[in-house]
């Protein structure tokens, strides 16, 4: 076990060393390698610089996608993530969401689920303690006091179980997805002869509702079709 | 002399040259007849050979009477041209024949020897016309002629007669189905040298034209009403018709040129032949043009005839920035001029470009053939996989009558990245021009992580197993279990505690009374100190107990405030200041004179007002 990862180290420091050379599939290959036995959250944000480095928008997009599903508060991967969608074609950020949606999202992206199951966790008990000293204290100010502060409590740790539950949901169900291939069309219907309905381009970030074969139902903004499953890869 | 023998060596030596070239040439061994003859009449066929030969071996003239020859000729000619010499020699053997009966002959070859070898000549098929049926009465066929619906003008001129004839393949076509018009001039018994300009035909309205070019004008005989004529073809054309209906074709108008005798000939030195004109006009026909049946399927080209088509593409495999040609190829019979390109359905992310048309059209008399190649170019600008549909072509087919579509078949076109975009993909670089306001200058992603390979991160503990919710359930419940015991633990002390409180609030007048009696047994003792010690005592003890607040927490300066608060009367307040406060005096200045009997009493009574009020 240690061996192994004494052979991983040396090969992500290999390469580390190809992409300094400027031999950015090379490296890519040696990362993918890495992240078959060890999905660390640098590896896949190395991979997608290498990526990105390549020309292969979707695939860099992806990768820090990945790397950011394992440590949300990596800065760097944030950061070139946002490059890199600033890069594509469909500006789906304008166009997605609700506003409050999206800070929701926003916010329950920016920790991972462990994170907000501790602090959902530590916040009920700090409601129940809220809750004793509540019950218990004679003095007026103090029971007041510690009635809301309690309240408060319940309510951050609920909404961070809300958000525990929907991470766990989002990394089990796996129903985001890159568009992989340069430019697809949605049909209406999962077959060809279906009537185009909306055109999305390479590294585009859309949801996967419901799979039927070698096809898939897709939701991007307020827009729904269906696209072949080959044109996009789950996060 | 010596120059002039010189001379005449090398004109000996370019003579033997000219044996040696021609011996060294291809022998041509032919035989030429009139394609049609007339019975009973005698003709002649010539056999010719470019070397000098052998005898010749005719073959038997079955069906044919033999009534002389061979009479033999030959001729030689040489050039010399631009240094170059050549020449020629021909040898002739010709035989003159008679038809016995009417019909189709075929005269098999004749041999000859040339050197050592035989050649065969080619075959000639004649075909036997009968006599003319009038003959030599030719004013009788002028009248015959003209019962003719096709036949409009006949001239009679002498025993000679001439008139042209509208010849169409078809009276009742499709539309744009081809169709062949010809005028064929009819001519016995006199000489045409031409046409005047004064020929005129019409421009076919309602027709899609495609003129026939005329080689020279060649005779052919021809029995046409029981008479033999010298028919040529002076204009032909292939027509589409452009629409459905009846569509006429107006008469055509010819001016002939006629050789005749001089009938007026006065004189020797008058010409024996004069040039005469004669207006000839071709009918008009009325050509049936059925629509095409409805029911056109989609992509209908336009099409009628025959065709087959054939798709090929330079590469399924490309790159961005690749060009691909697709090239369709439409082989057939028909109105290939009219044809529709087909439209190429190009998937999305190619950037296609107007199709290059190559015809290669040949026009005979039985309409247009021919392939037309369609370039369609197209440049790949997003890698992928992509279907280029089948390329559809719809026609009308006059052999079966019906609409038939034709498919060539499908490409996956596999486009990968190109290498020339690795950093800037080209669908990148225009969007990026679009969004440059509010993107800093020269932004870059973040460099890689150069640090040591950190072990993959275990999923934190909590949520490590499968359903989050079963396992969390733990740390929700524990904590509430805890907090639940905690409670009830304490609510318990604190209703003890109550209970205590009460007691103490039942008992504190006894407690108070002890006390004073205490007191009074002080007083009897005159141990002052200790007395006013136990008055204050008793009053501080009793008060707690009321009041039910610990000793420790209640002094003269806070009493007043919670005695207030309890709601105990103003006069008593100051009362229990009074004496709490003489007590205290008394105590720390006990040679004041104060008695012990007066603060004992006045305690006493204190004790028994509050006892008898609600605190």
């Amino acid at each position: 076990m240690l061996t192994l990862f004494i052979i991983l180290s040396t090969l992500f420091a290999d390469a580390n060393q190809q992409y300094a050379d400027g031999n950015y599939a090379e490296a890519a290959s040696m990362y993918e390698q890495v992240l078959q036995e060890n999905p660390a959250a640098e590896v896949y944000y190395n991979l997608g610089n290498a990526r990105f480095k390549q020309g292969e928008l979707a695939q860099a997009i992806l990768a820090y996608e990945r790397c950011l599903r394992i440590n949300p508060r990596m800065k760097d991967a944030r950061h070139n993530l946002e490059f890199a969608e600033s890069r594509i074609k469909d500006n789906i950020r304008d166009t997605n969401t609700f506003f409050l949606r999206k800070w929701y999202l926003a916010i329950r992206n920016s920790l991972s689920e462990g994170s907000w199951a501790w602090i959902s966790v530590v916040c009920f008990v700090l409601f129940l303690a809220g809750m004793l000293l509540f019950a218990l204290s004679r003095i007026v100010a103090v029971r007041k006091a510690a009635f809301y502060l309690s309240l408060v409590l319940l309510v951050v740790s609920a909404l961070s179980l809300m958000h525990t539950l929907g991470l766990h949901h989002r990394d089990t169900a796996r129903e985001e997805a890159i568009i992989t291939q340069g430019i697809v069309n949605a049909k209406s219907s999962p077959d060809r002869s279906g009537t185009d309905l909306f055109t999305v381009h390479e590294g585009t970030k859309v949801t996967i509702k419901e799979t039927l074969g070698e096809w898939c139902r897709i939701h991007v903004g307020n827009y729904d079709g269906w696209i072949r499953l080959s044109n996009a890869e789950r996060i | 002399m010596i120059f002039c023998r010189m001379k005449r060596i090398s004109f000996i030596l370019g003579i033997l040259s000219i044996a040696l070239m021609s011996f060294a040439d291809d022998v041509v061994f032919q035989a030429n007849a009139p394609k049609q003859v007339v019975q009973g009449q005698p003709f002649q066929i010539t056999y010719s050979i470019n070397h000098r030969a052998g005898a010749i071996e005719p073959p038997e003239f079955v069906g044919f009477d033999f009534l002389a020859g061979p009479y033999t000729s030959s001729s030689q000619s040489s050039t010399f041209v631009n240094g170059k010499f050549t020449s020629t020699y021909q040898e002739q053997y010709t035989y003159t024949l008679r038809a016995q009966k009417e019909g189709t002959f075929t005269l098999a070859p004749a041999s000859i020897k040339v050197g050592s070898k035989h050649y065969n000549s080619n075959g000639v098929k004649i075909t036997v016309l009968p006599p003319d049926k009038s003959d030599p009465q030719p004013a009788a066929s002028a009248s015959q002629g003209q019962t003719q619906r096709q036949t409009a003008t006949q001239a009679s001129t002498g025993n000679g007669d001439i008139f042209v004839r509208t010849v169409v393949t078809k009276t009742k076509v499709h539309e744009q189905e081809v169709l062949t018009l010809s005028y064929k001039l009819y001519v016995t018994g006199l000489d045409v040298r031409g046409f005047t300009e004064k020929t005129s035909i019409p421009d076919f309205t309602g027709f899609f034209k495609q003129e026939l070019e005329q080689k020279d004008i060649q005779f052919e005989l021809e029995h046409y009403n029981g008479r033999n004529y010298q028919v040529a073809t002076v204009y032909q054309t292939l027509l589409y018709p452009q629409h459905s209906g009846d569509i006429v074709i107006p008469a055509a108008s010819f001016e002939a040129i006629i050789l005749m005798p001089n009938t007026r000939r006065r004189s020797f030195f008058d010409d024996a032949y004069v040039q005469a004109t004669k207006a000839l006009q071709a009918p008009s026909v009325t050509i049936h043009v059925q629509p095409l049946p409805s029911g056109k399927p989609a992509g209908y080209s336009g099409g009628v005839g025959h065709f087959t088509i054939n798709a090929s593409i330079t590469d399924t495999a490309l790159a961005t920035n690749d060009a691909i040609t697709l090239k369709v190829e439409i082989k057939g019979q028909g109105n290939m001029k009219l044809l529709k390109t087909p439209a190429i359905d190009w998937p999305e992310g190619f950037e296609a470009y107007d199709p290059k048309v190559t015809n290669n059209f040949k026009t005979t008399a039985s309409g247009i053939s021919g392939t037309k190649t369609i370039e369609y170019l197209a440049i790949a600008r997003n890698s992928g996989t992509y279907i280029l549909p089948a390329v559809t072509f719809a026609y009308y087919d006059t052999e079966a009558n019906e609409y038939r579509t034709l498919r060539t078949k499908e490409y996956t076109l596999q486009v990968k990245k190109g290498a020339g975009d690795a950093s800037t993909p080209a669908q990148v670089a225009d969007f990026t021009a679009q969004q440059e306001a509010i993107k800093e200058l020269g932004t870059d992603i973040r460099y890689i992580y150069t640090g040591e390979l950190k072990p993959a991160e275990q999923r934190s503990s909590l949520t490590a197993k499968r359903s989050p919710m079963t396992f969390m359930m733990l740390f929700y419940l524990l904590p509430l279990l805890i907090a639940a015991c905690v409670f009830i633990l304490m609510r318990k002390r604190i209703r003890e505690n109550a209970d205590l409180t009460r007691v103490r609030y039942r008992q504190a007048n006894k407690v108070a009374q002890k006390r004073l009696k205490q007191a009074q047994k002080l007083m009897q003792a005159n141990q002052k100190e200790a007395f006013y010690e136990e008055i204050e005592h008793a009053a501080f003890s009793y008060l707690s107990d009321r009041l039910s607040i610990p000793t420790a927490d209640l002094n003269k300066d806070n009493i007043a405030g919670i005695l207030r608060q309890k709601g105990c009367q103003e006069d008593d307040i100051k009362e229990v200041l009074d004496v709490l406060a003489t007590a205290e005096f008394a105590r720390y200045a006990p040679a004041a004179g104060h008695s012990l009997n007066e603060l004992y009493d006045r305690t006493a009574e204190l004790i028994n007002k509050l006892e008898n009020q609600k605190l």
